[in-house]
């Protein structure tokens, strides 16, 4: 079954996506982006792409979403730069799925 | 009567020869100390006596007489509060008269005090016309229970002479002109116990006993008038679930019959009950109670007369229009104490050495539990609600006792020892326990309390079910392999187990639960259920629901301990309920449906 990616951020980070046809979602604060993101993963969204500043105001809806298959929450930097936790993300999910870190 | 010889003895079974003139049934005189015995076969001259004594230092060529009596009981004023043995002895004053804490042989008591005055009050006028079971007057006998003084069975006629005044249970109360000339009848009657007591007509029983223990009415109700088995084994609470049941069914009159079980267990009725304060007439539970008693170390025979002397005796006050509860422990006893004399008699042995008649029997005695219209002229309805225990070997309900009672009693309490062990009583487990009157009774108490009882309970129920269920998966794979939802459910599945059927028999407010307490706490319960369920339909998180209500499950969890006084407490607690999911849902910024 095909399922959908959407995007959510801030406005200056994200609209970018929408030329490639992703659903872009705007959000600045927590509550906000936490209802976003629980409304998507009820729409058969497969991947959502959030921004680190979102995210991390927001962990314990992150770590919800850890321990399911769908949807997948990637964590990307926005227009301000990277803060590595993204990068560490998905450092660690590698490292459990094959026993140890090889990137 | 004639005299016959012992030819053998073999524990409580002797024969006797030259005994052509007895009847199968009757009672007997045995040997030089004059034992009581019953013939349980016949074969020409040859009678097979079960001896209801010790029958030690009896031997061959002493003699036998038959009294040409069936065994029977007395019924009249006197029998409350009393505790009787297996053939209807009374035990207090065996032991003032025989000056010993055991049973002597060969004692001749008269059951009921012959010497008592009883203030008698005439109901009918003289000149009236009554036939059996019609009531012509009553006596006090304790401050809950007015002994009705029934016109025997099988008499009819009019009233020549009656009047007003004190009596013992032997004087003549009254004359009765009937076709066969005037009889003086007294208070007292005679009524063999293997039969049972005539009946106008059995209906179907529609109201419940209300127990008081929270899993038996709410899950399991039994209708008064029902029969109900508790099977279970060593130390699941068989004995506490009897005694509860005795202790605070809403029933007229208990008979308990203590049968082959421990005499401490019959020690603590004696030291609790008088103490113990009935909810619905305020006066003490023991002036309400007979006991029949015979304890493991007692004659085998008088057991297996014990269970009829208390039904017989449970149906001489359902005759007056009481709905009398009966409680037999247990079974099992008195079906081993068949097997012994069946063994004895050589009779051939069916499963487990159980006799083959082994079903026969406990449907004979369960059968005579029931709802009827009584005999007389004046429509009366009576009830006897039969439970008894069950102790199968091992706990492993298989066996043929238990098999033969679920064949007859509609309701089945399975005790599960694993539920003891982890503390949880009454160990009734819900999973594989049932009742047939569940349906009916539901409905009926419903409609007094004029709410859905019956889906409450079935909601609850499903809980259960589901939770059996979620935690297999639970054990495979772990809880965080679960939904949310259905994490929620376990949360509330065990809300229900440990809050609403965990019932603690030794606390002053929780040993009884009326039923509008039932309701309310079931109520508070589905409440937060449905409650916390709307809270994740709008968006909030299980783990902040649990920490945002973490008090009120506390206060939930303590409900049972809110006295019947004071249920406006729980109705309190409904409202915090609502408001503190409410702030769950401010916290987590999903208060509204949008």
């Amino acid at each position: 079954m095909p399922s959908k990616i959407g995007v959510v951020g801030d406005k200056d980070s994200v609209l970018a996506f929408k030329m490639i046809g992703f659903s872009v979602f705007f959000a600045s604060e927590a509550k906000e982006t936490r209802r976003i993101i629980d409304n998507l993963a009820d729409k058969n969204y497969g991947v959502i792409y959030l921004t680190e500043q979102l995210a991390e105001m927001i962990p314990e809806t992150i770590k919800r979403y850890d321990a399911k298959m769908k949807p997948a929450i990637i964590l990307i930097p926005n227009h301000a730069g990277s803060r590595g936790i993204g990068k560490k993300r998905v450092q660690e999910n590698v490292e459990k799925a094959v026993g140890q870190n090889i990137l | 009567m004639s005299k016959g010889t012992i030819v053998s003895v073999s524990g409580p079974l002797v024969t006797a020869s030259g005994m052509e003139s007895a009847n199968i049934q009757d009672i007997c005189r045995v040997g030089r100390l004059g034992l009581i015995g019953e013939i349980i076969e016949m074969r020409d001259d040859v009678a097979s006596i079960q001896v209801y004594e010790e029958t030690s230092m009896v031997g061959p060529g002493e003699d036998v007489e038959t009294t040409g009596e069936a065994l029977s009981v007395e019924l009249a004023p006197g029998m409350i509060s009393q505790m009787f043995d297996g053939i209807q002895r009374p035990l207090d004053e065996f032991m003032e008269m025989t000056n010993s804490n055991f049973l002597e042989r060969g004692m001749t008591i008269a059951p009921l005090n012959r010497d008592k005055k009883w203030e008698f009050t005439a109901e009918v006028e003289a000149g009236t016309e009554v036939s059996a079971g019609d009531i012509v007057g009553t006596v006090q006998e304790t401050n809950v229970i007015e002994h009705r003084i029934m016109v025997p069975f099988g008499m009819k006629g009019k009233i020549k002479s009656i009047s007003n005044g004190t009596f013992t249970i032997e004087e003549p109360l009254y004359v009765l002109e009937t076709e066969n000339g005037d009889k003086e009848l007294t208070m007292m009657q005679k009524w063999p116990v293997r039969r049972g007591r005539p009946i106008k007509t059995k209906l179907n029983p529609e109201e419940p006993l209300i127990t008081g223990q929270r899993v038996i009415d709410t899950l399991f109700p039994v209708a008064k008038g029902g029969a109900a088995a508790v099977p279970g084994p060593f130390g699941a609470g068989k004995t506490v679930v009897q005694h509860q049941i005795a202790k605070w069914a809403d029933v007229d009159l208990v008979v308990y019959v203590g049968c082959g079980e421990r005499g401490n267990e019959m020690t603590d009725v004696i030291n609790e009950f008088p103490e113990l304060i009935d909810p619905n007439t305020g006066e003490s539970i023991m002036a309400r109670t007979i006991l029949i008693a015979n304890t493991s170390n007692m004659p085998v025979a008088a057991r297996e007369a014990s269970i009829y002397t208390g039904i017989t005796i449970a149906e001489y006050f359902r005759d007056m229009g009481y709905s009398v509860a009966i409680m037999a422990d247990s079974t099992s006893r008195w079906a081993e104490a068949l097997r012994e004399m069946s063994g004895r008699l050589e009779e051939m042995p069916g499963d487990e050495g159980y006799p083959a008649y082994l079903g026969s029997r406990l449907a004979e005695y369960y059968e005579r539990a029931g709802k009827v219209v009584t005999l007389g002229s004046t429509e009366r309805l009576g009830s006897i609600t039969a439970i008894g225990a069950v102790s199968p070997p091992g706990g492993d309900t298989s066996e043929p006792v238990t098999q033969n009672t679920l064949r007859v009693a509609k309701v089945f309490w399975g005790l599960d020892s694993s539920l003891a062990q982890r503390r949880h009583f009454p160990s009734i487990n819900w999973l594989n326990s049932y009742s047939l009157y569940s349906n009916d009774m539901n409905k009926y108490v419903g409609k007094k309390l004029d709410v859905d009882w019956d889906g409450m309970v079935t909601h609850a129920k499903a809980l259960l079910q589901d939770e059996s269920e979620l935690q297999e998966i639970v054990r495979l794979v772990g809880v965080e392999s679960l939904s949310e939802k259905d994490r929620l459910k376990l949360v509330v599945a065990r809300m229900l187990r440990e809050d609403y059927l965990q019932q603690n028999a030794f606390d002053d407010v929780d040993t009884y639960t009326s039923r509008n307490k039932q309701y309310e706490m079931m109520q508070t319960i589905l409440y937060f259920e449905e409650q916390s369920i709307r809270a994740m339909d709008l968006g909030s998180y299980y783990d902040e629901i649990i920490e945002g209500t973490e008090d009120i499950r506390e206060r939930i969890g303590r409900m049972k301990y809110i006295s019947e006084e004071e249920l406006v407490k729980i109705q309190e607690i409904r409202t915090k309920t609502k408001s503190d999911i409410q702030t769950v849902l401010e916290k987590g910024g999903v208060e509204s449906d949008a």
